[in-house]
């Protein structure tokens, strides 16, 4: 620590506050797929951690021949490094996640039997 | 720029001596044997003016979420319009026809792809304010510390007021943000790597917020002397007006004490002389005629209808005769009408993102309040930020 101070000593700034009411929306139809939706997205968000890592781990080996957290930690990528990894983001993003801008118009029951003429 | 960790380790050591806070080796070294957040070794540098956050995983998590806010906004917004247009012909309903907020909800929330999208974009803004707040509080020592050796630094001054009265409309989590503005010691540090998710990454320099101060307009006669930025936040507008104008008494305020104790930090790390307090924009306890210049950022969509009206005739209050009113926000004229999604996508952000007054600050005749509390409203230029509104007033002479 800076100093010997505890949390609870330290000056504060924060007051009261209306608190929203979002943890409660549902908008598919039961709140448990809402939550599916939150945890499918956390684990891209999850997913995307390790990939960053395993990018990092893989430069310094293949340029300084040896990895330690705080190396990983205190990487700086350089702009092209950058403008890749973006791109590999938003490229993962798009594959794992299209499947959600698909027309679902058109859908079809389980059971239902397709008619040939 | 200096780095915060070096705040904290000569707050600790030394602090009486504020010279040496500039000074750095001994603090460097200091810092670098102390603790750090979960899983860092030491500070992680800036991301430009922006400071990386304490580890890799939170910045990789917050780098996805950014991406998946990026995927919703263009291809499933696209199928969802798609799909709106659809349901639309389908009804019967000519597209180009204006419906009612609560028609154009009850025709599109059941829509799979809608709803999905909807909800993906809004787990999507939860999980970003929960991964910031978590890292905050988590280690809420740490960043409490350096906000408290910064606290009492120069060269401008920070005034906290815990007693401070707020209006209950200032106190709403709004865009869901934890505690809002006012209720998280962290709020400032979670606005601002909140917002610049919002801004997709492009505002690492606070590059909107200077553009703006670049385009204000100034008092006829040229004098600049004093400037208030109302409702600053973090202070992203007060510092870049400082910077272009380096010789003016700048002022920040805002009701948000966390807020502004971060503005205070990054202006201390910046060493720029702007102050910050904790005020009403409604009540601002300034002298009369004290500004040449009085602004705001994007604020009036988070106020209600009566503390907009309150803001305004405080304004006239305190801008010099000649001086300048530029309260920068949404555009109010020439805005194309909603289609039925982005009525349903207004409802969204009103009532589940918690954007408690955007709706009513469309509605309000802010620039009509403008003209009736007497300025002179130019609605044609400077335009501050593309695609934002124009509201140019200027205090007459004789007022």
């Amino acid at each position: 620590m800076a100093d010997d101070k505890k949390t609870g000593e330290r000056t504060k700034a924060a007051s009261d506050y209306i608190k929203a009411d979002t943890d409660n929306a549902v908008f598919l139809g039961n709140a448990h797929i809402d939550n599916l939706m939150t945890i499918v997205i956390a684990i891209g968000s999850e997913i995307w951690a390790d990939r960053q890592r395993s990018r990092i781990m893989e430069h310094l080996l293949s340029t300084k021949g040896k990895v330690t957290t705080e190396m990983i930690e205190q990487f700086v990528p350089t702009d092209a490094q950058k403008t890749a990894w973006a791109a590999e983001r938003d490229a993962m993003t798009k594959r794992v996640y299209s499947v959600l801008a698909r027309d679902t118009s058109q859908g079809k029951p389980f059971g239902e039997e397709r008619k040939f003429n | 720029m200096m780095d915060r960790r070096t705040l904290v380790g000569v707050g600790a050591a030394v602090t009486t001596a504020v010279s040496s806070f500039f000074g750095g080796r001994k603090a460097e070294a200091k810092a670098k044997d102390m603790p750090y957040p979960k899983g860092t070794m030491q500070p992680r540098g800036h991301m430009e003016r922006l400071e990386r956050f304490a580890n890799l995983d939170i910045e990789s998590r917050q780098d996805f979420l950014m991406s998946y806010r990026a995927f919703i906004n263009t291809d499933l917004s696209r199928m969802a319009n798609m799909r709106a247009d659809a349901i639309l012909k389908a009804k019967g309903i000519p597209r180009d026809k204006e419906l009612s907020q609560e028609e154009a909800i009850s025709l599109l929330q059941d829509d799979p792809v809608i709803a999905m999208s909807t909800r993906g974009w809004l787990s999507a803004q939860q999980l970003m304010w929960n991964g910031l707040k978590d890292e905050f509080e988590g280690n809420a020592d740490r960043y409490l510390s350096e906000m408290e050796a910064a606290d009492k630094m120069g060269p401008g001054k920070l005034e906290l007021k815990p007693d401070l009265k707020l209006p209950d409309y200032v106190k709403h989590e709004i865009h869901i943000q934890p505690g809002g503005y006012v209720g998280n010691e962290f709020a400032g540090h979670m606005y601002h790597y909140g917002t610049n998710a919002f801004y997709t990454g492009r505002n690492f320099n606070d590059e909107l917020h200077v553009g703006s101060a670049n385009n204000m307009p100034i008092p006829k006669d040229g004098k600049v002397l004093r400037i208030l930025d109302v409702g600053c936040g973090i202070g992203q507008l007060s510092m870049a007006l400082k910077e272009r104008f380096p010789k003016a008494e700048v002022w920040g305020i805002d009701v948000g004490g966390p807020m502004i104790r971060y503005a205070h930090l990054r202006s201390v790390e910046r060493g720029l002389d702007v102050n910050f307090s904790q005020r009403l924009g409604e009540d601002t306890q300034f002298p009369d005629n004290y500004f040449d210049i009085v602004t705001s950022y994007i604020m009036f969509h988070e106020v209600s209808p009566e503390g907009t009206a309150a803001h305004v005739k405080e304004a006239m209050r305190i801008v010099r005769p000649g001086g300048i009113y530029y309260p920068l926000d949404f555009k109010l004229t020439g805005v194309p009408r909603r289609t039925a999604y982005g009525q349903y996508r207004g409802w969204m952000d009103h009532r589940w993102n918690n954007e408690v007054w955007t709706q009513k600050f469309r509605t309000n005749g802010l620039p009509d309040m403008i003209r009736k509390a007497g300025f002179e409203l130019n609605e044609k230029e400077p335009e501050l930020l593309r695609g934002f509104g124009i509201l140019n007033a200027t205090k007459p002479m004789n007022a």
